[in-house]
């Protein structure tokens, strides 16, 4: 049970993670490799603010957002769209985002350093005991702006003008462009909510974590796994999937070993795509992925 | 035709008497990196250019050829021509066990399975530390002989590792330029036109895999008494990556694509060291621009200027 409630907190950064990456695979149909590295800017974006402009964490959180939004309307618009327009095959899309991600872990180890910075939490480090569990505050709070974004997406999503355009691309990218919504407009939407996104879960994993150069790696690679295990490119599957990776980890590394953790999620992992190829959650799509 | 055959018995010179000439121990130390990693790009180009499945986990099979050879060098005693061909089979096996599942799935997905058979592999070396002495690596691994000659120099490394370049081009020229590689194409281009032609889909997807892991296989044994240590961080992640790279970027879809890629990138990420902690960016900021406006990579690039010089009606 404790280990269950542990795995919650990384649960929820999974899930922002895979959102982001399930977003803009759904919409623009990119597996964009950069996305763990949003989280690491958006970290150290956080880190910045935090440390020269002594503004809160709220604030922070809001800077870093927008700013990395732009970067990711900025990878879009100068390497996703060239790439659309001489209509390259995906091994090319993926590479160039290999590159992406390449290019600003570099660029973050020249601004900050190679070495790991301390995040400070917003709220104090005491857990809470309730009975034989026990939680600290900076997972709760992981937990409920987690939940807060989500909620957030949502409703973006479902009710605002750029997200209803954005749900049509995902839907048929044709029709859509045959019914006037504006392609490029709605993949610079994706990928500023996409990078946004990620910038969150950098902010909010920071404290726990330290703030490395290539925190994004690992961190990117745990979120596209929640991603798939949802089914990619489905936004509720994605949230489902992050925590069903989170408590999995925690489980497994503290019941099973820490050491093989990982191993054993990829091993579930390739025995769940070979069982069930269009995620663990979806029933109706039979056909290949 | 004349001209061409001049080119290639300079070509042919050139790399033999190439360490007589060049004496520096770390240009040639590069070089021999290279000829490795074009063992891998080779077996790459197979799976993923011609195939068109696209393989992010081949350090994994690079790590598996390492150890395997390694272990059975150390442990057994065995010379290093049996561990490779216990390597080569090791891997031939894995290549299957992760063929299977990936028959099933394309693009994302099948990167996914990839990667998780990269990282359950590295995970194993580092965790399993009574047989893998875990995070601090082999050491002392034995050197090769061969023909009573013992392999120590940079210079002795380089002629071996040219043989095997040599063999590993042949056997995969031989294989685009048969039913096979004809076969992975048609995978690549329709699988369900090749399904229905009356061609074994499965069978001849999994052997792509087995034959990108031996080639991988064959790199990690040489790469293991290469350079005489061993450690899981050798295998990461980003050397999967690393090692697509240099496949696109060569070109994938054929067999000079791999040498190209592996050669050119292995010199570049060495020559960009004089702009010390911009070399990765540089290095990325190549990458993007080659895949956008070069996107069949420097072979396709070729192909370009060889159908300029020659117009139509002269094949």
């Amino acid at each position: 049970m404790q280990y269950f409630l542990n795995g919650l907190p990384l649960g929820a950064i999974y899930a922002i993670v895979a959102l982001s990456y399930s977003l803009i695979y759904a919409s623009s149909g990119v597996l964009n490799w950069s996305q763990g590295d949003m989280v690491m800017l958006g970290a150290y974006l956080g880190f910045t603010v935090v440390q020269l402009l002594h503004l809160g964490f709220t604030p922070a959180l809001f800077i870093s957002m927008a700013v990395v939004a732009a970067v990711g309307v900025a990878v879009q618009y100068f390497i996703l769209r060239p790439l659309r327009e001489r209509q390259s095959p995906p091994i090319n899309v993926v590479i160039a985002t290999l590159g992406v991600a390449i290019m600003a872990r570099n660029i973050a180890l020249a601004i900050w350093g190679p070495d790991a910075q301390n995040f400070p939490s917003p709220v104090s480090p005491a857990p809470i005991q309730i009975g034989v569990l026990s939680i600290t505050r900076q997972d709760i709070l992981i937990v409920v702006i987690g939940i807060l974004l989500m909620l957030v997406l949502h409703l973006l999503l479902h009710r605002s003008r750029e997200g209803k355009a954005l749900r049509a691309v995902a839907q048929d990218r044709y029709a859509a462009v045959l019914m006037g919504i504006d392609t490029g407009r709605s993949d610079a939407v994706a990928f500023a909510t996409s990078a946004a996104l990620g910038a969150a879960a950098g902010i909010l994993v920071a404290p726990i974590f330290f703030v490395t150069f290539n925190m994004g790696a690992g961190l990117g690679l745990k979120g596209f796994v929640a991603a798939v295990i949802g089914g990619l490119g489905n936004i509720p599957g994605a949230i489902a999937g992050g925590f069903f990776l989170g408590v999995l980890e925690s489980v497994t590394g503290g019941q099973i070993s820490s050491g093989y953790r990982d191993a054993i999620t990829y091993a579930l992992l390739i025995l769940v795509l070979w069982l069930r190829p269009s995620g663990l959650f979806i029933r109706k799509n039979r056909q290949k992925v | 035709m004349k001209k061409q055959t001049m080119l290639a018995v300079a070509a042919a010179l050139t790399t033999l008497l190439l360490p007589l000439v060049v004496t520096n121990q770390y240009y040639l130390h590069i070089l021999n990196l290279a000829g490795i990693y074009t063992l891998i790009t080779l077996g790459l180009n197979l799976l993923s250019g011609y195939t068109g499945q696209v393989s992010m986990g081949q350090a994994g099979y690079f790590a598996a050829g390492t150890y395997v050879s390694a272990l059975l060098m150390l442990n057994s005693g065995v010379s290093f021509w049996v561990a490779m061909i216990a390597a080569a089979v090791f891997c031939a096996l894995c290549g299957v066990v992760i063929g299977v599942p990936a028959m099933k799935l394309s693009g994302p997905y099948l990167v996914l399975v990839t990667v998780g058979f990269g990282e359950i592999i590295r995970l194993v070396i580092l965790n399993w530390t009574p047989v893998t002495k875990g995070a601090a690596g082999l050491t002392g691994i034995p050197l090769p002989s061969a023909f009573g000659f013992r392999v120590v120099s940079e210079r002795d490394f380089y002629y071996l590792i040219l043989f095997f370049v040599v063999l590993g081009t042949y056997v995969a020229w031989r294989l685009a330029n048969s039913k096979v590689g004809r076969t992975f194409n048609a995978l690549r281009e329709d699988e369900l036109a090749a399904d229905s032609m009356g061609v074994p889909v499965n069978v001849y997807k999994i052997a792509a895999f087995a034959i990108s892991a031996v080639y991988a296989g064959v790199a990690g044994s040489i790469y293991g008494s290469f350079a005489g240590v061993a450690s899981p961080d050798n295998f990461t992640f980003d050397d999967s990556v690393g090692f697509l790279c240099m496949s696109v970027v060569g070109g994938n879809r054929t067999i000079g694509g791999a040498l190209a890629g592996a050669f050119i990138l292995m010199f570049l990420s060495e020559a960009l060291r004089a702009f010390q902690a911009y070399r990765l960016v540089i290095y990325g900021a190549i990458l993007i621009f080659t895949v956008i406006y070069m996107p069949q990579g420097l072979a396709g690039l070729m192909d370009v200027y060889r159908r300029r010089r020659r117009p139509e009606g002269r094949p």
